[in-house]
């Protein structure tokens, strides 16, 4: 059942809520001190506050049912929603332009008045005053198991099913870790927070998912703002010359790669400019992007090398609670002075700021 | 730590505060724009004052000063379709900032990145302010009790500081006990004296299990002891033949009872609803079910399973007729309620039960499960069925730098948030120019 439409015209007729909201009214449970009752004195300001609560406040009290139900959807002074006065405006305009009389106003509204029309991003404003913060949307149950079933079942690495279906990668790793947890805890049977799930996710504005139309839940390729391009630089050029990403990274920072690197699929760039700019046929594209995988691998694979290498140069000793490491040391890294930062140990004359102010003691990763 | 009154009413500007308390949503509907009156060092004073209020009020200033950096993370979406055909160099063309036409042509309305909205970025790292954020606590305070009080862990390992800082990738988790008592409505006076007596109960029950549990121990230690000796004297043992049991047809019927105790259940919190007592009319066909409820109780061990099942079924589904607002409802709205009096329907129900198609049957079904999910339960230290607490929906929205599973209360941290055209990924009740002050009250030189 949808619920009743909030207008002050029906909360109006239930002024009884403020008593029941504002326990001044209940009796005291020390009827014969003389102490004045500081805690809960009926203040202005207390009133206004419980005026506000059976008026305007009455809206928020419960969620809205097949909706959002931020405080910026709301017109504060009538406590009703934005996108309903419109449409009433709107109804009010098409009648006087088809010359239809006002009609009565009847207790019961009419039909097309108590369905609530689809919010907007305007209506996902919980604060009023800041519109640069709007609730955006969350990954529906669906999607989350489209996600992981394409990663776990199909066996389809996180780039793919991440520019497939619009969604980060870091979000689709975790959502994956998540999914585990939870299909674990079903596993053994530990019972699942489910009603707090479901109040919680129909309080909120959600990504849905269909398999034949793919809505885009984020920009996948966000280009971090470096530190160094913040500066304006006047770089004179020659006018002939093709100043492109690359050449204006160079002159930011010498080390600053350009914009098609630095975003997180670079891939889909390739892939747009072989199809599109270069006209490539498909069986030439397959060849590139095999090459480029081939190469990827073996990046990974030196990689995974090094830091195996690295690895072994510990010395574990694994005792029952604990692994110690030992990694050897060279007594020359503290320096000619004994000053020099990579040196280990307590030296002479370097202060120790461990127990001072400002140090961080706690752990600052787990 | 908070002082006496942390939603006061009484301040001309009123202090917003990390949480979903209807003081604080009152506060924020008449909150008003700040007006530039005074020097611009009290602007900037009032402007720190009313966001520190709200952001990081349980941390102490110096440390927040400490954690304050100038360097505000943004990003900017780019479209791989332009980065594809084009190098860059038609921004450089003519004079060196792109040709005229082009700029003519384009005419877009550039969205401008807020990046004063990311002044407090460095608290929304912290592990409490996390937790609030994704609504497993419904205040930063609470949320930063439950981290002291040992109900998250970080990556899998207890972590009792509320101010570590979380690293992108790392994942956090709030007991669901905890998650449900804090977003949960709350109990009213009857119902906290109810689980008191049924906790007491319980604990008066589990000592005189455990003295009995003792008492049997010993009885057959005495009669291991016993049978030592017999065997001592005659080597002859008496194997006895246990009694033959189908396991599944118990587990059937176990699992039909706790159906029926569910239906107990959720019948007697209908009649003792004090908010919304039912009509007399509705009493007695309740009564009139519970009655048969009894019956079918009394009969369980006797009949078949197949026709307890039927019947078990009849009675979700008058309870269903009767309130379809009620949890068994949940699914079937659609359905008409029946108009017939109880007793006509009573005299049917063992016989009618073909009435009722699959479909229906296996939505009766779904209904229970989902009231088993959410259980009357006196016990618990928040009101059950559980339900959101109110004024909850106007706080719920879970920024875009955390990725939360609500059915396990787990969070994970994705990313430090960033400021993009056009949006804030800080959630902050302050306008830009508050916040610009705030931002240039903690530059060095103010």
């Amino acid at each position: 059942m949808p619920p009743p439409l909030r207008s002050p015209s029906v909360l109006s007729s239930t002024p009884c809520c403020a008593n029941q909201l504002c326990r001044t009214t209940g009796q005291s449970s020390r009827p014969f001190s003389t102490t004045p009752r500081h805690d809960q004195r009926v203040t202005r300001a207390r009133r206004g506050l419980f005026r506000w609560l059976t008026l305007q406040g009455e809206n928020f009290r419960n969620p809205l049912s097949g909706s959002t139900n931020y405080m910026g959807a709301y017109d504060n002074k009538l406590g009703v929603l934005k996108r309903v006065l419109e449409a009433r405006d709107q109804r009010t305009l098409e009648r006087a332009g088809k010359g239809e009389v006002e009609p009565e106003k009847t207790n019961g509204r009419s039909a097309e008045e108590k369905n609530i029309p689809p919010e907007t991003q305007r209506d996902r404003v919980p604060f009023p005053h800041n519109k640069m913060f709007i609730s955006q949307a969350v990954l529906s149950e669906e999607l989350r198991e489209e996600i992981w079933s394409q990663i776990m079942k199909e066996g389809q690495s996180v780039r793919e099913v991440s520019a497939k279906l619009r969604v980060e990668m870091s979000r689709v790793g975790a959502v994956v870790r998540l999914k585990e947890i939870e299909k674990e805890w079903k596993r053994i049977g530990k019972p699942l927070a489910r009603p707090y799930s479901r109040a919680v996710m129909s309080m909120l504005p959600q990504t849905p998912f269909d398999p034949h139309h793919i809505v885009s839940h984020e920009s996948i390729n966000d280009l971090p703002v470096h530190a160094s391009t913040g500066q304006q630089i006047f770089h004179p050029t020659s006018e002939s010359r093709q100043f492109t990403r690359q050449d204006a990274a160079k002159v930011f920072n010498k080390r600053l790669l350009p914009a098609d690197d630095r975003i997180p699929h670079p891939e889909l760039v390739i892939q747009h400019r072989e199809r599109v700019t270069e006209g490539l046929s498909v069986e030439e594209r397959k060849e590139r992007a095999e090459l480029r995988a081939a190469e990827a691998e073996e990046k990974r694979e030196r990689k995974a090398t090094r830091e195996a290498e690295a690895e072994a140069m510990v010395q574990k000793v694994e005792s029952g609670r604990w692994e110690f490491r030992f990694t050897p040391i060279n007594t020359d890294d503290a320096g000619k002075d004994g000053r020099g930062r990579r040196g280990v140990g307590w030296r002479y004359g370097v202060p120790l700021y461990d127990r001072s102010r400002g140090q961080i003691k706690i752990p600052k990763i787990v | 730590m908070s002082r006496k009154r942390f939603h006061g009413l009484k301040r001309i500007v009123p202090r917003i505060r990390m949480t979903w308390n209807k003081y604080n949503l009152y506060n924020l509907s008449r909150m008003t724009s700040p007006n530039n009156h005074g020097t611009y060092f009290q602007q900037k004073w009032k402007a720190k004052a009313a966001t520190r209020g709200y952001h990081g009020e349980q941390i102490r200033e110096k440390q927040w000063q400490r954690m304050f950096t100038s360097r505000l993370n943004a990003v900017v979406p780019m479209d791989h379709r332009y980065l594809g055909e084009h190098d860059g160099s038609e921004l450089a063309a003519g004079r060196g900032s792109g040709l005229e036409q082009r700029l003519e042509g384009k005419r877009t309305s550039r969205t401008l990145t807020p990046y004063m909205h990311m002044t407090y970025a460095p608290t929304e790292r912290r592990l409490d302010v996390a937790i609030f954020r994704s609504l497993f606590a419904s205040s930063a305070r609470q949320a930063r009790q439950f981290v002291t009080h040992g109900h998250v862990t970080v990556n899998g390992k207890k972590m009792p500081y509320p101010g570590y800082l979380l690293n992108p990738g790392d994942m956090f988790h709030v007991e669901p006990e905890s998650v449900l008592f804090a977003t949960g409505q709350t109990k009213d006076r009857e119902q906290v004296k109810a689980g008191r007596e049924l906790k007491r109960a319980r604990r008066v029950a589990n000592t005189r299990r455990a003295e009995k549990r003792i008492a049997k121990r010993e009885k057959a230690l005495q009669a291991i002891a016993n049978k030592k000796v017999a065997e001592e004297l005659a080597a002859e043992p008496t194997p006895k033949t246990p009694r033959p049991v189908i396991a599944d047809e118990t587990e059937a019927r176990k699992q039909r009872k706790a159906d029926l105790q569910e239906l107990v259940k959720q019948v007697k919190a209908i009649l003792e609803n004090k908010k919304a007592p039912p009509p007399a009319k509705r009493k007695q066909d309740l009564r009139e079910i519970n009655r048969e409820i009894r019956g079918t109780m009394s009969v369980l061990n006797r009949k078949p399973v197949s026709e307890i099942e039927t019947s078990i079924d009849a009675l979700t589904a008058r309870l269903t007729n009767l309130y379809p607002s009620n949890l068994f409802a949940r699914i079937d709205k659609k359905k008409k309620p029946d108009s017939k009096p109880a007793s006509d329907i009573a005299g049917k129900a063992q016989s009618s039960t073909p009435e009722y198609t699959a479909e229906e049957k296996k939505k009766m079904r779904e209904a229970l499960v989902l009231s088993r999910e959410n259980p009357v339960d006196e016990s618990k230290p928040y009101a059950t069925p559980w339900t959101p607490r109110p004024y909850m929906s106007a706080f719920a929205f879970i920024p875009r730098y955390l990725e939360v599973n609500h059915n396990i209360c787990s969070a994970v941290y994705l990313r430090h948030p960033v400021a993009r055209p056009g949006l804030a990924e800080v959630p902050t009740p302050f306008s830009a120019e508050q916040m610009q002050l705030a931002f240039n009250w903690y530059l060095r030189r103010r």
